[in-house]
């Protein structure tokens, strides 16, 4: 089977909030999906398959696609499928969404992704997540184990808590550029993360992403699709997924072996042979502070050990040579099922050069992280160019 | 036999507590219930067919709908089934009828419970009214239940 | 759209209480036989990579290959911390509709002869008495049932020993 040069032409996001007490599920998932649909400008009818996700156990909703596939979206007597794989969810979709049209079988495919967090709660609801017998009686949700692997991280290459608060600063200042994140804190100090209580040694509540809700869109077009809708779309370069073991601590848990298989497999499909050179953007899911500074490591954006190192050189900076998380990333917006495809619009948004406030200068070339589930990462490579 | 099925399986829970935003059109809906034992519902722009419980989308036109419209408290049975089992969470005591009323105006069927129990006091066509609760909870059981007229 | 005010939200509260019952499984039947019976705790072995696991299981994920109950192995209770933490913030504990005491150690570490890491309560609340390289030791309950937190319910740090002694 021929595969086909897939892209994306349409990105719909609800302004993330902490509790959006003023709409229901379908109604705020139809704001993201009329937003990609306006972007586009597609009428509902032109959709030929839509995927929908989130993690039902936050919102106790066993069967959401039944809803929200109907009422929020065009899916009436068209195929809709739900993909929940996690913290992945968003990125799994994305990627979902690519095969269905480069395998030729839809031609326009819509994507969601969407959480109500605060309706249920997020720790609550991932520890249901996990085998019942061995681990739920002890696990803390994702916090507890992301706290361990602060810890190990920490030990094992010295980084310092400072250097994870860095992060934040960076992250939740970049949000204010971006009119849809959750946090935005253009004064945002060190100081000011420094002081927030430790929740779970060594995380500070600063270091910790938020709970939010709302949705994310994305419309994918074949190339010949693509020539009537727009001649601004951010194509497909490569696409990898790589996951892990059953019980997450099945292997070790710092360095993120995962991102180090996938961007390996990655960079060769698309032909990188030096992220930093080779990439003008990245949008990669960092859960805590620690997880960014280990993650670009894990990515080959520098040596093991090196993650403090490349943020103190400036080189993830808005200014430096490769732009981390310019929306604010994962420590700004958190609405779990969305989260990951977030990541995906936003690369989308620098390739489309629609980034505004926020826009990295001649992006032509941006990867997207998805990272969730007992430490899985999928990865997307975007180009302005298709694929040759 | 059931200590030898106790090894096998580890019995446990799920207990979360959750917390609904139930979204404007929701709120109306049940406010005018409660408060003036009116029955609305909301008609699509292109369509143009009334849809009880009120939402905001037509899912067949993918249309916004703003135009709210007075039902009758009345309407007719198309389709009935009698309980006559026992759970412990039950709306009336069984027997009782769950039933889909098209609500006068309405072009969408409505769920609700029927305070008969007889089957042969039921049928598909039959004329059912609405009867309200006396202090409303904001629930759907803000009507009672429907009775036979 | 406008914000609505504290009192206008219509919020539908509810509570799930969902009884399930798990099949756990021929060699978890076997391991908590042993743990309640015997005060033993076992993993299982690939007959292929040799990876000893715990939680034993009945699928070896790398090699795709059975592990049966003669496949088990016997591991002490005894390991080295590998990382730890101290949980301290609310949370509701689906199993119980309740927030979990807090604060709680929590740690990660391998079981002597163990290819893989385990994560279990510790009994202690100061981060700053825990260091990597630690000796941990399972504490029993005088009474045991054959489940996991209630016989096993923490790990000590056994203060004298590290790794290497």
């Amino acid at each position: 089977m021929t595969k086909h040069q897939t892209a994306i032409v349409g990105i719909g996001q609800t302004k993330f909030r902490s509790k959006r007490r003023d709409v229901n599920i379908p109604e705020m998932i139809y704001e993201a999906v009329r937003m990609a649909l306006d972007d586009a400008q597609l009428e509902p009818k032109d959709i030929d398959a839509i995927l929908i996700g989130n993690m039902d156990h936050f919102e106790g909703i066993n069967f959401s696609e039944m809803w929200t596939g109907i009422d929020a979206a065009p899916g009436y007597l068209k195929p809709v499928v739900k993909v929940a794989t996690g913290g992945t969810t968003g990125s799994s979709l994305a990627i979902c969404g690519y095969h269905n049209v480069a395998s030729g079988i839809y031609d326009k495919v819509l994507v969601i992704g969407w959480e109500k967090l605060n309706e249920g709660g997020a720790t609550t609801g991932i520890i249901t997540a996990f085998d019942p017998v061995w681990e739920r009686p002890s696990l803390a949700g994702a916090l507890g184990p992301l706290a361990l692997m602060a810890g190990m991280y920490s030990a094992k290459y010295g980084i310092t808590p400072e250097q994870a608060a860095k992060v934040t600063v960076k992250n939740r200042s970049n949000a204010a550029n971006n009119p849809f994140a959750h946090l935005q804190m253009p004064d945002i100090t060190i100081d000011y993360v420094m002081s927030s209580q430790v929740i779970s040694y060594p995380l500070r509540l600063h270091d910790c992403c938020p709970q939010s809700e709302g949705a994310c869109a994305l419309i994918y077009a074949n190339e010949t699709e693509v020539k009537k809708i727009t001649d601004n779309p951010a194509w497909f370069h490569a696409v990898e997924t790589a996951h892990y073991y059953t019980f997450g601590t099945d292997d070790k848990m710092y360095d993120l072996p995962t991102a180090t298989i996938a961007s390996k497999k990655a960079y060769k499909k698309a032909g990188i042979k030096d992220p930093i050179n080779d990439l003008d953007v990245a949008e990669i899911y960092e859960p805590t502070s620690w997880s960014e500074l280990s993650w670009t490591e894990a990515l080959g954006f520098c040596k093991p050990g090196e993650g403090g190192k490349l943020l103190d050189e400036g080189i993830t900076q808005m200014s430096g040579e490769l732009p981390v998380n310019p929306s604010g990333g994962v420590l700004s917006t958190n609405p779990i099922g969305a989260t990951a495809m977030v990541r995906v619009a936003e690369a989308a948004t620098q390739i489309m050069d629609r980034g505004e406030k926020r826009q990295v200068p001649d992006v032509e070339r941006a990867l997207a992280m998805g990272f969730g589930g007992s430490l899985w990462t999928e990865l997307m490579i975007l180009g302005k160019e298709p694929m040759r | 036999m059931t200590d030898d099925i106790e090894k096998k399986v580890y019995r446990g829970r799920i207990k979360v507590p959750y917390k609904h935003t139930a979204g404007a059109y929701v709120e109306k809906f049940i406010t005018e219930i409660g408060k003036n034992n009116k029955i609305y519902g909301v008609r699509c722009p292109k369509c143009g067919e009334v849809y009880v419980p009120p939402k905001m989308v037509c899912f067949k036109c993918f249309e916004k709908m703003e135009e709210w419209v007075e039902l009758g408290n009345q309407g007719t049975i198309t389709g009935f089934t009698v309980i006559t089992h026992s759970t412990p969470v039950m709306p009336l005591d069984p027997p009782f009828a769950y039933a889909r009323i098209r609500l006068d105006g309405a072009d969408s069927d409505f769920v609700h419970i029927i305070n008969e129990g007889d089957p042969n006091k039921l049928e598909v066509g039959a004329r059912v009214a609405a009867v309200f609760k006396e202090k409303p909870r904001k629930r759907i059981l803000d009507i009672e239940y429907f009775k036979l007229v | 759209m406008s914000r609505k005010k504290k009192g206008d939200i219509f919020e539908i509260k509810w509570k799930t209480n969902l009884p399930y019952r798990w099949s756990i499984g021929k060699l978890a039947v076997k391991f908590f036989e042993e743990l309640k019976e015997n005060k033993k705790i076992l993993g299982s072995k690939c007959p292929k990579c040799k990876k000893v696991h715990f939680p034993p299981r009945a699928v070896c994920a790398e090699c795709l290959v059975k592990m049966t109950l003669d496949d088990m192995v016997e591991l002490p209770p005894r390991g080295t911390l590998e990382g730890f933490t101290v949980v301290n913030y609310p949370f509701t504990d689906p199993s119980t509709g309740g927030i979990r005491p807090f604060p709680y150690g929590y740690a990660i570490f391998k079981l002597d002869g163990a290819d893989t890491y385990t994560m279990h309560f510790v009994n202690e609340t100061d981060a700053s008495k825990m260091k990597i390289g630690q000796r941990v030791e399972a504490v029993f309950n005088d009474e045991l049932v054959g489940d996991l937190v209630a016989d096993i319910p923490y790990f000590r740090i056994v203060e004298d020993e590290k790794e290497g002694d």
